[in-house]
């Protein structure tokens, strides 16, 4: 018996997996989604929101590529690498996305905040220089309800340019006056 | 969902997937990117067969086509400068369209196919590239036109056989040919509450010498605009042929209504959406519109 | 008051902020409780039935079921879901289960098995024989003779007129509004229509229970209003509210579909059944239709004004929808008048309402609490008036908008449920609202000349004002409670909920103001009815005005033991010192200093005295934040799409006490009210089954699609507010729809008075008036 998907699957599998640059030994059933099968293992920063590639609440990165993981078979991620917002910090050194967000108000409930880190994550090691347009189009997977997205648009704008370590204007998405 | 699921398998090869394929005999199913198999959430399936280490991940060229394996994800396409530079682009277009990022970093070409969805991105750009499929079953290897396959992409004929490869015969190329994808949604990352595509080659005097329209979301499967593609062969496109293609599309889909848009408002948008590729077609030719 | 503010205004990191976006178990289901089962309600596939048998048999047989529970195995406790203070204004006409069913989605029966599968399949196993009954889903026929009856039960109370289906009734005058329209030059009355929204919030409702070692019934739940969850769920299940433990950890936001106690009894009573931790965790399919929405609302509004432009008499009368079940119904259409109508200075105003039952999901609390509804006609039929008067809409505004002191009467005839209490406008920032807007968008300019020319894309802006209240006055309350550790920080406690906004990094700052400390040194613990003191929950704008105000007066009580003990150990009188940068300092020139540190230490280890106060707080007044929308759109007169081009949101919320934050709100606000304006409804099909419950069908606005976006905070001083505070949260939903349909006008000149606004609808608007065009050049021409 396993967790609250195994049970009719009287069946199960090994899997191997690096999570977070740990190699990983898992049992787990044929037909278990990557979602479940972390979220048993304790990656609960991995978030169930819709289970059906829509919210992006579950993205995790594979192979560097960010993915749903309510739409992933646990079985496909065999010998894949898999990052999850638990491995972006390093050391409990926030990532300058995660920084980002935190100095840009891009955090609200948090909900949906670990699959956005991550696919912005993905675009600023693809792209490290990326355009406002780019940042938009690698965010359009992520439903947030509370942020309206500025902030969050602004803040991996904000890491892109501290990342690189230059000064470099970002164009204020935000026209704010107090 | 999946609860029933005795078995993963991950064929190496087409012939191995086959055979996993015959002796689930109806309860296996085929997955790749997994964005539709999982989001139907079909609870009978007792076997997976994932089939992206069979070796169906490639874009080539052989003798005078591109082929694409059906395991290529969207992301990829749109990535490979030898669909970029096919058609103008056309398929990298759609293949933006199918989605978000993450989504498109799993959805593949031979999904986007077999799920036989009449909104699928992809179809109508390969229609009007007359692209066919390759099938495999326990018989061997078969090609079929992409129309005639997407009829049957819901029905039982293919259940036993797999989608290998499109095929896409190198179009018309030159100064006259354009090609245009269109797409209306209701928000960026939609489903199509319809999509057309177009490819027009004009010739030197602005008349029609090739044309293909195709149209989705407004018929039971992707289709070709026959009527539409006849009465422009031949003649010098103006305003007014537009105008009388646009009406003719409109008579050729039949589109339904749901909770996304009414049949009306589609067979409407098929007019402009059609008119619209048709002039992004012709505009740069500089032709007399 | 001397000093400058050290943390008050400032934008500081959300307190919670790191263990957000490194994922940390923060959100109820990041938990592993040995033993849990998954529980699994089974809704109703019919919208209207009464339950003839039920067999639980087969379902109770299948091997790792514990628990399957029907109406015969539960208390029968007449109840409201609303989370809304005792006693609740709602009908009580719920109940935990029972043996009849009201909309597709109502509870039928409960599981708790060893997994969800088992779960959902024994779910399958209930056999249940339904006799149909007629079902009334339409909300104009609800009143009608014939209708069936939806509450046929005797012993729900509460319910206006259950014979004809009414769960509330609102009818409410100042002055006299035949009066009014009598001495106006120009009356119109328009009908308006607006949908139903699904709150969306990405972490769907979800409730875990289990009895702890005393026995007691811990829930820990996605909630905005803990206290009202305990006390509702001990009525339901029967046992004392002491018996019942409420947890709210990290929400995944709310917006008014967790101010109600959704999961949190059916939960438990599995739970207190079979002895057993049990999580109920909605699907997003369940959230769109078993949990709460947007009343639908048909609104009739009719305005008289003066040649000049000046608002006479206004007059709304409404029909609105609660779906199965009366939860916020009258106080969710109260707000639809007395927040709407007083925004015009109008010595003549009526407001009348019927909210009847349907056998539809059930609407409730959702940011904006009747407002997004009402502004949308109001603001919509005033542009309208302005354009006939061939007045700028922004002239308009600027002669008929409410005051500095003036008093808003409608207010005090329409209270949460009963009487309420007239609002004096003691701070507002409207006119620099609309002003600074106006410009951001280029008002002026846009309205004048834009450049549409011959092309199938014409831009065109148009605005809204609007209001929203701080808090219910006199009945919403909180309290806060403070204590000193030994090292100079404080532990604040309040039973205030966070639920994504940043309430506990607000009420913070205010604490860490109030004491002179840096943020750092304040330890916020919220939302846990063990461990905090009582607080009505988030809901109606109140947390940073009351809970604020709570935190503040706590925190004076004890800024005041620690000057006390400071005055000793300096030997200064009180009067000579000041806290800040977590010390204590004398004010005179000789300055002399303790720090929190040293000072915590001695009234620990030498005074032997814990240094801590609690305080609660409640005002009786709701100052209204303000709010001026402006939108640029663009129209695709081929499609008839709307692309919104350009949206500018100036809001008055007093003090921003974290402007960054308040920003935040605004800009989540706006992007809720975009796509109330443009794509979001829950559809449903002719026998009351939804047919968009999911994401790709069901359109909120992306990243992609969000709009150019403008803030302006326009800060005033609210005497009523801690710090000057007043609220944010809600009054910008209201503005996009309407602002945005008035934009819609001005590029293309024809009005749509139903939400959301479809391209489809727009291409027909624009096809009936180029039939009317071609009719009336047909009738000119000779």
């Amino acid at each position: 018996m396993f967790g609250s998907r195994g049970v009719f699957a009287m069946k199960t599998m090994e899997l191997h997996l690096t999570v977070n640059g740990q190699s990983l030994n898992w049992s787990i059933a044929p037909g278990e989604l990557l979602l479940d099968v972390l979220r048993r293992q304790g990656y609960f920063g991995v978030k169930r929101g819709c289970e059906k590639g829509e919210c992006g609440a579950c993205a995790v990165l594979v192979d560097g590529k960010p993915i749903n993981s309510c739409l992933m078979f646990a079985a496909q991620a065999e010998g894949r690498h898999v990052l999850t917002i638990e491995g972006v910090a390093i050391d409990g050194k926030l990532d300058p996305v995660q920084e980002a967000f935190l100095d840009h108000g891009a955090v609200q409930c948090g909900f949906c905040t670990p699959g956005m880190v991550i696919s912005a994550k993905a675009l600023l090691d693809r792209r490290p220089d990326p355009t406002e347009d780019e940042v938009r189009e690698a965010l359009a997977g992520h439903l947030c309800r509370c942020t309206g997205y500025l902030k969050p648009v602004e803040a991996v704008l904000a890491a892109a340019s501290k990342r690189k370590n230059r000064a470099r204007r970002v164009k204020p998405l935000t026209e704010v006056s107090r | 969902m999946f609860d029933k699921v005795e078995a993963f398998y991950r064929p190496a090869n087409v012939r191995e997937a086959l055979r996993l394929l015959q002796s689930g005999k109806g309860q296996a199913r085929v997955v790749a990117g997994g964005t539709d198999v999982v989001v139907d959430g079909d609870d009978s399936v007792r076997f997976l067969i994932d089939i992206t280490h069979a070796g169906l991940s490639y874009i080539r060229r052989r003798g005078t086509a591109s082929v694409i394996g059906a395991t290529t994800t969207m992301a990829e396409l749109e990535a490979s400068p030898q669909i970029q530079s096919l058609a103008g682009g056309l398929l990298c277009k759609a293949a933006h369209s199918c989605g978000s990022m993450p989504i498109r970093n799993l959805a593949t070409l031979g999904g986007n196919m077999a799920n036989g969805s009449p909104a699928a991105d992809m179809a109508t750009p390969l229609l009007v590239l007359d692209a066919a499929v390759v099938m495999a079953d326990a018989k061997g290897r078969r090609r079929l036109p992409l129309a005639e396959y997407l009829g049957n992409a819901r029905s039982n004929r293919y259940a036993r056989s797999l989608v290998v490869e499109i095929v896409i015969p190198d179009p018309p190329r030159g100064k006259g040919c354009r090609w245009s994808f269109q797409k209306l949604g209701r928000t960026a990352v939609d489903i199509s509450l319809v999509n057309v595509s177009a490819g027009l080659h004009l010739d030197s005097r602005g008349r029609v010498k090739w044309v293909r329209i195709a149209l989705g979301s407004v018929a039971p499967a992707p289709m070709r605009a026959p009527g539409a593609e006849q009465r422009m062969t031949g003649r010098i496109l103006d305003q007014a042929l537009l105008a009388e293609i646009g009406a003719e599309v409109a008579r050729e889909v039949s589109p339904i209504s749901d909770a996304r848009a009414s049949a009306e408002y589609r067979r409407e948008i098929c007019s402009v959406l059609t008119r619209r590729a048709l002039e992004e077609c012709s505009a740069p030719a500089g032709c007399s519109l | 008051m001397s000093r400058d503010r050290l943390v008050v205004g400032r934008n500081v990191r959300k307190v919670d902020g790191v263990k957000l976006v490194t994922g940390g178990a923060a959100f109820t289901d990041d938990v592993q409780i040995p033993g849990m089962l998954y529980g699994k309600i089974l809704p109703s596939p019919h919208a209207h039935a009464r339950i003839r048998r039920i067999d639980t048999r087969k379902a109770k047989a299948l091997a790792g079921v514990h628990a399957v529970l029907t109406y015969k195995d539960v208390p029968r406790v007449p109840h409201t879901t609303a989370g809304q203070a005792w006693p609740e204004p709602s009908p009580y006409d719920t109940y935990l289960l029972d043996s009849k069913v009201r909309f597709v989605g109502d509870r039928v029966a409960a599981v708790a098995a060893e997994s969800r599968a088992i779960a959902e399949r024994a779910l399958a196993l209930i056999e249940v024989d339904y006799e149909i009954l007629p079902a009334v889903l339409d909300m104009e026929q609800a009143m009608a003779p014939g209708a069936a009856v939806i509450h046929d039960e005797p012993d729900s109370t509460k319910i206006y007129d259950r014979e004809h289906n009414i769960a509330g009734y609102i009818l409410r005058e100042i002055g006299n509004v035949e009066q009014g329209f009598a001495d106006s030059d120009y009356i119109v009355e328009r009908e308006f229509r607006t949908q139903r929204q699904q709150h969306c919030p990405i972490e769907p409702h979800i409730t875990i229970s289990w009895l702890d070692t005393d026995g007691r019934l811990v829930i820990r739940t996605s909630t905005q209003v803990p206290y009202h969850s305990r006390r509702q769920v001990a009525m339901i299940l029967q046992i004392p509210v002491s018996r019942v433990h409420v947890i709210k950890p990290r929400i995944g936001g709310g917006f008014g579909g967790k101010q109600e106690m959704l999961l949190e009894d059916i939960c438990g009573a599995l739970t207190l059944a079979t002895r057993r931790p049990v999580k109920i965790e909605f699907t997003r399919e369940e959230e769109f239709y078993m949990a709460r929405s947007r009343h639908p609302q048909r609104l009739r509004m009719k305005m008289g004004v003066t040649r000049d432009g000046i608002v006479l008499a206004s007059q709304l009368t409404v029909l609105a929808t609660t779906g199965a079940y009366g939860s916020h119904s009258t106080t969710v259409q109260g707000n639809t008048g007395s927040k709407v109508l007083p925004l015009y200075r109008a010595p003549n105003m009526r407001f009348e309402c019927h909210v009847v039952y349907t056998n539809n999901p059930v609407a409730g609390a959702f940011r904006g609490y009747g407002c997004p509804q009402g502004f949308f006609a109001q603001e919509t039929l005033v542009d309208e008036i302005a354009c006939e008067l061939g007045m700028d809409p922004l002239e308009f505004h600027r002669k008929n908008v409410i005051r500095l002191g003036d008093t808003d009467h409608l207010s005090a005839q329409l209270g949460e449920g009963k009487e309420g209490l007239p609002r004096l406008v003691r701070s507002c920032g409207l006119p620099q609202c609309m002003e600074r807007a106006a410009r951001a968008i280029g008002w002026a300019q846009k309205r004048k000349s834009l450049p549409n020319g011959h092309s199938h894309l014409r831009r065109g802006v148009g605005m809204a004002c609007t209001m929203q209240g701080s808090g219910i006055a006199g009945v919403d309350w909180a309290s806060a409670f403070l204590k000193m550790n030994e090292d100079g920080s404080f532990y604040l406690q309040v039973g205030a909920s966070d639920v994504g906004g940043g309430a506990d990094t607000v009420l913070a700052q205010i604490a860490a103001e109030t004491l002179g400390v840096t943020l750092d040194k304040i330890i916020i613990t919220s939302g846990d009815t063990d461990i905090t003191p009582f607080d009505v929950g988030a809901y109606a704008s109140s947390t940073t005005i009351i809970s604020g105000g709570a935190v503040k007066k706590a925190a004076g009580k004890v800024r005041a033991q620690v000057l006390d003990l400071a005055s000793k150990m300096l030997d200064a009188p009180v009067d000579k010192l000041d806290c800040g940068n977590n010390e204590v300092f004398t004010t005179c020139v000789c300055r002399k200093a303790v720090s929190m540190t040293d000072l915590a230490m001695q009234a620990m280890y030498k005074e032997k005295l814990q240094i801590m106060d609690g305080a609660s707080h409640f005002n009786t007044d709701s100052p209204p934040p303000f709010c001026a929308t402006f939108a640029e759109v663009e129209v695709d007169t081929e499609t008839g799409q709307v692309r919104v081009v350009h949206l500018a949101t100036a809001v008055d919320p007093g003090t921003a006490i974290n402007p960054m934050q308040a920003e935040g709100q605004v800009e989540g606000a706006v992007a809720q009210g975009l796509g109330y304006a443009l794509t979001e409804e829950l559809v449903l099909d002719a026998a009351g089954r939804p047919v968009n419950a999911n994401f790709l069908d069901y359109k909120m606005f992306a990243a992609e699609d969000m709009p150019k976006l403008t803030t302006i905070l326009v800060e005033t001083d609210e005497p009523l507010g801690p710090y000057g505070a007043k609220s944010i949260s809600e009054v910008p939903i209201n503005g996009p729809a309407p602002a945005i349909a008035n934009a819609i006008f001005h590029a293309v000149g024809v009005r749509i008075r139903k939400l959301p606004i479809r391209p489809e609808d727009v291409l027909r608007a624009l096809g009936a008036k180029r039939a009317a065009n071609l009719e009336e050049e047909a009738l000119l021409t000779p």
